[in-house]
């Protein structure tokens, strides 16, 4: 009996198992698949990855601006739970519609409204100089500062969510018991809170990192064509150049570079647990 | 309510997003706009689009019974209002000539989707309406076919722009564009555009090199006539020197914005580009001639196209007569390809036909072939070099 409705509970996912096949795990063999045989069979694709100076920079560059961006937004998205967490409710819901707000908006208003406050004279520009701060415009556009900027303010929902609803989760009791028995409040967050918000956290940086990979509208704007990441390099490989081995060498060593974060992670800690899984 | 619709969808889609976008794609793009602004006819614009949401619909139909002889063939461009436009100018009068119907497909000629046609051996375009750079990379893929020069006559263009699998449309120029306000004096020439204590402030430079190494070439001090064979090495310390003034664009739009942020004051832009911006800032930002790169749109046939080698042929010969290129110009702002309708351009917009003889003088024709040469390094062309190159160098 209990055999039989587990090949129930199988059937339920075929239908979505099919469409994954077939809508995604076909294609994503093609890719592979042409990046080993384009222009010809062999490895050369990711020969050039070892070898040519562009891709390296590129990588590089991806990494840098992923890692910073990263570091930043779960550090103030975790603030900004944090206070998420402990508001009355109706703060909560407000500050809940706020977050929720900018995911709504398109990826390219918000890279644009960037542009409108961080160019010369715009806004932040000119409120600096209206102080008396600076003398001359501050280069904040079309370099790597303006791209991680928009990088962070686009990532700023998928590092709260998740921290904050771990962070819900954790009953207040435990750190007004650390701090009945003698704890300053530095020590009861740091022993009792902090490590009970782990999972939350991970969840985040994991999140966050991922999602920077593939980042392309943002930086192509705010980084005036001189901070180039490695899917803009991928589009013009694939759209422009016409070296689609190169192209889905690219995308391919993006994915293994997913996989790869996911692997270092799952040494450290459960991702199952992570991700709710357990 | 559908134009609007298709409208705002290549405004939003192809305009905005911050992809490395084509000259013609650009065009459409321009003529969208003037129209908005009432600067052509709306209600033959209307007319017409009402009348191309219907056409393939109607030729569903009618190719039923009438298919024996109504042969079709489909030209691709960028959308918008070159959809009508290519249908006035060169649409109808292929159409009366020879009975094959001409549709016209706004959905980008893009070199992946040729490519992937090609290769699938799915082709449903006869004619797409690209660029230079994108011929040759098309070309070194073989999926295009030769231009057969017994139909298209290449007296009717300049001889620069008579590729083996592609040939020119129309001219546009890259030219040196500034902010009159901006500067003391108006800069002469692409070495005062490298001159940063002279003419302190932001520059704009295509995110590509097409356009961009024959600027530096003459920066570096060498001649028109010896811009070619170009010196990749010499164009990239040109770069350095600038590039952290430097912003690139990708698309014409981009171009024209970082101007009107106030971010550049300076820039080698396409001509209907800076012709936009003389308009907008009543002649504050204002372009010269002097040294302007002038280069070509492309007509490419995908090979196995439907409608046959020949009839693509005889469509782009066709498209040569003079009078529908400049109906075309009038539109869409890009410069008829035919020499021989530089006289036909009237007077007051004489001014923005880079064409034009008095114009022309000042300019330099671009080189095609010497991007289709081998560079020397592994198996790359001097084109795909110099992408690298050139991303190498404002990416580092």
């Amino acid at each position: 009996m209990l055999a039989s409705q587990r090949h129930t509970y199988w059937l339920l996912i075929v239908p979505a198992v099919l469409l994954m096949l077939v809508f995604y795990i076909y294609p994503l063999i093609q890719v592979l698949w042409i990046s080993v045989t384009e222009p010809y069979f062999g490895l050369q694709n990711y020969e050039a990855l070892l070898s040519r100076p562009l891709l390296h920079r590129i990588w590089l560059t991806t990494l840098r601006i992923c890692a910073i961006t990263t570091i930043i937004t779960v550090t103030l998205g975790y603030l900004v739970a944090y206070a998420m967490a402990r508001v009355g409710e109706r703060q909560r819901t407000t500050m809940m519609f706020c977050i929720l707000l900018t995911f709504w908006l398109s990826v390219l208003i918000r890279a644009f409204a960037w542009v409108m406050l961080l160019r010369n004279g715009g806004l932040i520009n000119s409120a600096l100089m209206g102080l008396g701060i600076i003398d001359g415009d501050l280069p904040l556009l079309r370099n790597e500062f303006a791209v991680i900027v928009g990088m962070v303010h686009f990532m700023m929902p998928l590092a709260v969510l998740p921290i904050y609803s771990n962070m819900s989760g954790i009953d207040g009791r435990y750190v007004s018991a650390a701090r009945g028995l003698g704890a300053s409040p530095w020590e009861a967050f740091w022993h009792i809170h902090l490590p009970l918000s782990k999972p939350g956290l991970i969840a985040a940086t994991i999140l966050v990192f991922v999602f920077s990979l593939g980042f392309f509208i943002t930086p192509a704007i705010l980084g005036g064509g001189k901070v180039v990441m490695i899917s803009e390099y991928i589009q013009v490989s694939f759209e422009e150049t016409l070296r689609w081995g190169q192209a889905t060498m690219l995308a391919s060593s993006l994915l293994f570079a997913v996989l790869l974060t996911l692997a270092l992670v799952a040494r450290f800690v459960d991702l199952k647990k992570v991700f709710g899984a357990r | 309510m559908k134009p609007r619709k298709d409208l705002s969808k290549t405004l939003y889609e192809k305009d905005l997003y911050p992809d490395e976008q084509t000259f013609a794609e650009d065009c459409a793009l321009i003529a969208a706009e003037r129209l908005r602004r009432g600067e052509i006819d709306r209600r033959s614009f209307v007319k017409a689009l009402g009348l191309l949401g219907l056409a393939p619909v109607a030729l569903k139909f009618a190719s039923g019974s009438a298919a024996a002889q109504a042969k079709e063939l489909v030209v691709v461009n960028w959308g918008g209002p070159a959809m009508e436009a290519y249908a006035n100018a060169w649409g109808a009068p292929f159409e009366k000539a020879s009975g094959t119907k001409v549709i016209i497909d706004g959905t980008g000629p893009l070199a992946s989707k040729i490519k992937a046609m090609v290769e699938a051996k799915a082709v449903t375009w006869d004619v797409c309406d690209t660029g230079t750079g994108t011929t040759l990379v098309l070309a070194k893929q073989d999926v295009l076919e030769d231009i057969d020069y017994t139909i298209v006559d290449k007296t009717k263009m300049a001889p620069e722009f008579a590729y083996q699998q592609g040939c020119a449309n129309y001219m546009f120029s890259f030219v040196l564009t500034y902010n009159k306000a901006k500067l003391a004096s108006a800069p002469t020439g692409w070495k005062d555009f490298w001159d940063l204590k002279k003419f302190p402030g932001g520059r704009t430079l295509r995110k590509q090199p097409n356009g961009m190494l024959e600027a530096c070439m003459m920066a570096a001090g060498r001649s028109q006539k010896d811009i070619y064979p170009i010196d990749l090495n010499l164009a990239m310390s040109k770069l350095k020197e600038i590039k952290e003034s430097v912003v690139a664009w990708g698309s014409g739009s981009q171009s024209q914005e970082v101007f009107r942020t106030g971010e550049v004051v300076m820039g080698n832009i396409w001509h209907t580009r800076a012709n936009l911006l003389r308009r907008d800032t009543q002649g504050e930002i204002v372009w010269s001639w002097q040294d302007g790169i002038v280069t070509a749109g492309m007509w490419n046939v995908p090979k196995g196209n439907p409608a046959g080698k020949e009839t693509a042929m005889k469509f782009i010969a066709s498209a040569q007569d003079p009078a529908s290129q400049i109906e075309l110009f009038k539109v869409m702002g890009n410069g008829p390809a035919n020499p021989a309708a530089a006289s036909m351009v009237p007077a007051d917009m004489r001014d923005i036909d880079p064409g034009q003889p008095e114009n022309m003088k000042l300019q330099v024709l671009q080189s095609g072939y010497w991007y289709e040469e081998p560079s020397g390094k592994g198996k790359l062309t001097n084109d795909e070099l110099s992408r690298e190159m050139w991303l190498d160098t404002l990416s580092s």
